[in-house]
């Protein structure tokens, strides 16, 4: 069997384990279905590594290499998380997320090509990591964005009774947990978007063009900005709050909604055929 | 980092002590009340918010409308009216239009009047007022290049020198405008080094019935599954760089598949020679002398008894198979006909004698003759070549009219050469050469094996030196060398018809078909790509060579402001070297803004948390 199979069946188990701790939780549960988690990782990080030694070139030159270097990515910035915060049922749908990505990757073409001169850069190394790590977190805010808003009608005011539950995070909190985690990966975004820039001008020799990609790139940029923006405005517009918390997480699914077409949708669009930086359009 | 007490968003105390602050002040300073409303909207992050949500907008319009096209394309493509519209809305410009400039003016002010409001010396607020003031400089520096700045392009030749550049631009009329710029210093290219990567192969596979193409790895020896289907192929051999060695032989003394060695020579030498078959190449055309020979076969006696008093010679024609039943029409160009039992219609229009040969049909060699044929039916026009040689071509390349397989023959017969010379055979043994001058035929003369006859019109002599009753390659494929030349593999295939095997050469630009006819295999190069190119620049100021360098792709010139990228090459020839010349003197503001930028942002949402964090610690203590 080959590895990618092996990890995608890895990423469905772990999906359950994380199911299974939900419904029994115990402390064993608990570190198998995260241990499960971390060998998805191990397994998907040796993906990419065989796939740069393979290629002779860093993992991101085609559409292929670049979606399991993203499942890696969120996995990775999931693990952080995991470490960080008490979290429930996120794993499992950021297993299911990884998976996803992966499952789509197998759908692309594999062929390894030679990059062609203006993929060699270091500057394109920095852009291309610092921007899935941004990615991966937004990935994770979608999912517990994903979290809160069917939580939210179920799970009133229930008040945790045991002490394990005091420590974790209630579905109901994770409209501040998505801030948390958005906060965590616009840093890297902005990064992503500021070496991309000047990337592009030693490459290309304009640091910005309007090129559809990077207009797509700005548009992620600004869509998470909007939502760091916005409570500063809510309060002051007589809405009630938890009414602007539902109207941010569903926000935040359009705004990962946007991530996913600059990564990938950008192809359907019209003036993509003579965009530098759309994949595959060479 | 483990509470998550606080409230989301940036600090909702001190929003609600600027609100106090605002109220205070619009009792104080009634008579100012107008303008300190003013000064409250250009502050407030409601602003920031529905400016950013335009621009949003703006920007999916900007890619989803094609930009800084030529009027006549926006037309084509979205019809008068529209056109009009994105013009005077100037949304085929979105990015330089007034209303975006607008925009950002706007976007600038907001962002300078919340700073200056918001601006306390204390170290925590660092981060907003580098991020926001960040976004200031990123926007001066944008404006400094659009105004100051200058990009184009020019494209040298190996050992010329270039002192302008050209720019692009859509002027009022909407069309494609390229303006001269002189450059204060000359660009000399004194050597251009194309760098092309080894070639790669891949093994492709096609399966009709799925229709579905996919690429197979070529791992020698590794028994794999062609996905979705029930083959298996296995790579038994690979040579890097192999030749087909044909070595001609005969197989039988019956006339199963006739041949004649001919030598054709000039007026003492040999001028050149080669087999004739009847069956498949049975003609040579010498373009110098415009003399053709022929070696054609005859079933029977009478046959070559009437073709030795008349010249006529095969029609060319084009074949149409619809639900197996084909209908042979002769070649006539640009003549209409309909297809018999179909309402499609179709029409030639033209035909070569080696396909994709650029020099007029008369000049071409006969390697790969075709017809352009266009189809008219229910789903629109569709035109096709057709070959020849390779009549299965249109199963491989996928067309409208599926159901239509079009094949032709006889192109050659559309060429008479001036001076023709045709052996003909027969199963008698009766050997007859004519010689046809315009069409009429001159000499008739029995030919014997090994004699040579003297070509009165023309001057040379011929011979048949050998033939062979029934021709065959006995074939080998030989390696030439280690290097990657033309790479072959031998590839065994396993299907409903049991396995079989053959070579597939790189060079081989048709595919390989299983017995079932079902799936095609093609190893091929996945073209030749471009490693590297870089160009030996030389600046000459005032006579004087300033400044030299080997530029390539992330790696310019820099003189007198002026940046020189190396951006692209003669496709064709590689004969000329692309460059790129900009010049923006608003680079040092956009990236000081750009540091600022992600200064200002790991600040905010690293920095700040964590020093905020350790002096709540210290606080409880
Ligand atoms: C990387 C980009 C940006 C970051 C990280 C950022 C961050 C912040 C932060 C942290 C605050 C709160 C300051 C505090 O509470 O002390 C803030 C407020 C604000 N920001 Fe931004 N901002 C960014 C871009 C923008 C942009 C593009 C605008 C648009 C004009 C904008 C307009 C505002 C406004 C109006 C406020 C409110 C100031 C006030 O309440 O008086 N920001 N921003």
């Amino acid at each position: 069997m080959s590895l990618i199979n092996i990890t995608l069946i890895v990423y469905v188990v772990a999906s359950i384990a994380y199911i299974a701790r939900e419904i029994w939780p115990s402390a064993g549960i608990r570190w198998a279905s995260l241990g499960l988690f971390i060998l998805a990782f191990c397994l998907n990080l040796a993906m990419v590594t065989k796939r740069s030694i393979e290629a002779g070139h860093p993992p991101f030159s085609n559409l292929y290499e670049s979606l399991i270097f993203y499942a890696c990515c969120t996995t990775f910035v999931y693990i952080i998380f995991e470490f960080v915060y008490n979290f429930r049922i996120v794993g499992a749908l950021a297993s299911v997320l990884s998976m996803l990505i992966l499952l789509y990757a197998t759908l692309q073409d594999d062929t390894i090509r030679p990059i062609m001169p203006a993929l060699k850069s270091n500057w394109m190394l920095v852009h291309v990591v610092t921007y899935m790590l941004g990615y991966a977190a937004f990935g994770i805010s979608f999912v517990t964005s994903i979290i809160f808003l069917v939580a939210k009608p179920f799970v009133k005011k229930t008040h945790g009774s045991s002490r394990e539950e005091e420590k974790e995070i209630l579905p109901r909190n994770f409209d501040k947990l998505s801030y948390k985690i958005v906060a965590f990966g616009f840093p890297f975004l902005t990064l992503g978007l500021v070496t991309g820039a000047v990337w592009a001008k030693k490459a290309w020799g304009d640091y910005w063009s309007w090129d559809p990609k990077e207009t797509w790139s700005l548009i992620t940029w600004l869509a998470y900005l909007v939502y760091l923006h916005t409570p500063l405005v809510l309060p002051k517009m007589n809405i009630n709050k938890s009414k602007a918390a539902v109207m941010l997480a569903i926000w935040l699914l359009i705004s990962f909604g946007i991530v996913n077409f600059t990564f990938v949708g950008m192809n359907y669009l019209p003036s993509a055929e003579d965009s530098a930086h759309v994949y595959g359009s060479k | 980092m483990k509470s998550v007490k606080n409230q989301p968003g940036i600090q909702e105390k001190e929003i609600s002590g600027n609100i106090v602050q605002m109220s205070r002040s619009r009792v104080i300073q009634n008579k100012k009340d107008d303008s300190s409303k003013i000064w409250e909207f250009f502050c407030s992050v409601k602003l920031a918010v529905v400016i950013i949500l335009v621009m949003v907008v703006a920007c999916i319009l900007g890619t989803v409308i094609l930009q800084e096209r030529t009027l006549d394309e926006y037309t084509a493509r979205y019809g008068y009216g529209l056109a009009t519209f994105f013009r005077v809305t100037q949304l085929n410009n979105v990015f330089y239009s007034y209303w975006f400039s607008f925009l950002l003016i706007l976007l600038c002010a907001n962002l300078i009047c919340c700073t200056i409001k918001r601006w306390r010396n204390t170290f925590l607020q660092t981060g907003f007022i580098l991020t926001h003031l960040s976004l200031v400089l990123i926007l001066i520096g944008g404006v400094v290049k659009f105004q100051l700045g200058v990009k184009g392009g020019v494209n040298v030749y190996e050992g010329k020198t270039v002192n302008y550049f050209l720019t692009q631009m859509i002027n009022r009329q909407g069309k494609m405008d390229y303006i001269k710029k002189d450059l204060p210093f000359s660009i000399a290219l004194d050597d251009f080094i194309l760098e092309k990567n080894e070639p790669k192969y891949q093994l492709v596979s096609y399966v009709k019935d799925k229709d579905r193409q996919k690429v197979l790895e070529v791992k020698p020896g590794k028994r794999q599954r062609v996905p979705g289907s029930g083959y298996k192929v296995t790579i038994k051999d690979y040579i890097p760089d192999a030749e087909l060695k044909q070595e001609p032989i005969n197989t039988s003394d019956k006339p199963e598949n006739p041949a004649v060695f001919v030598r054709l020579f000039g007026s003492e030498d040999l001028a050149a020679e080669g087999w004739l078959l009847a069956n498949a190449r049975n003609s040579y055309d010498d373009k110098k002398q415009n003399l053709r020979v022929e070696y054609i076969w005859m079933p029977s006696q009478e046959e070559l008894d009437k073709a030795v008093s008349s010249v006529g010679s095969s029609q060319a024609k084009l074949s149409v198979t619809i639900s197996d039943h084909t209908q042979d029409y002769p070649l006539e160009l640009n003549k209409v006909f309909k297809i018999e039992g179909t309402n499609y219609s179709a029409k030639m229009l033209q035909y070569v004698f080696n396909y994709g040969d650029r020099r007029p049909v008369g000049e071409q060699p006969m390697d790969n003759p075709a017809v352009q044929v266009e189809i008219n039916g229910p789903e629109g026009t569709e035109t096709r070549w057709v070959f020849e040689k390779f009549p299965d071509w249109d199963k491989m390349h996928p067309s409208k009219y599926k159901n239509l397989k079009l094949t032709c023959s006889g192109i050659e017969s559309t060429h008479m050469a001036k001076n023709t010379v045709r052996f003909l055979h027969s199963p008698e043994g009766k050997q007859v050469m004519l010689y046809i001058k315009d069409k009429r035929i001159v000499e008739t003369i029995p030919w014997e094996l090994g004699k040579k006859y003297t070509i009165s019109g023309v001057g040379s002599q011929i011979m048949v030196s050998d033939y062979f009753p029934a021709f065959d390659f006995k074939q080998e494929v030989v390696k030439k060398s280690d290097e990657i030349g033309v790479p072959a593999i031998f590839v065994e295939v396993e299907g409903p018809s049991g396995k079989a095997d053959d070579w597939l050469f790189s060079n081989n630009q048709y595919a390989t078909w299983y017995t079932d006819n079902n799936l095609a295999l093609v190893y091929e190069s996945t073209g030749d790509s471009i490693k590297h190119f870089t160009s030996k620049l030389r600046i000459v100021d005032n006579g004087q060579t300033v400044a030299e360098k080997t530029i390539r792709v992330n790696d310019p010139l820099k003189y007198k402001g002026y940046v020189i990228y190396q951006s692209s090459y003669d496709p064709e020839a590689g004969n000329f070297s692309g460059l790129q010349i900009v010049k923006d003197p608003g680079i040092p503001v956009v990236y000081s803004g750009f540091g600022a930028l992600c200064f200002g942002v790991i600040f905010i949402f690293y920095v700040k948390p964590f020093l905020r964090k350790k002096t709540k610690k210290e606080m409880e203590e």
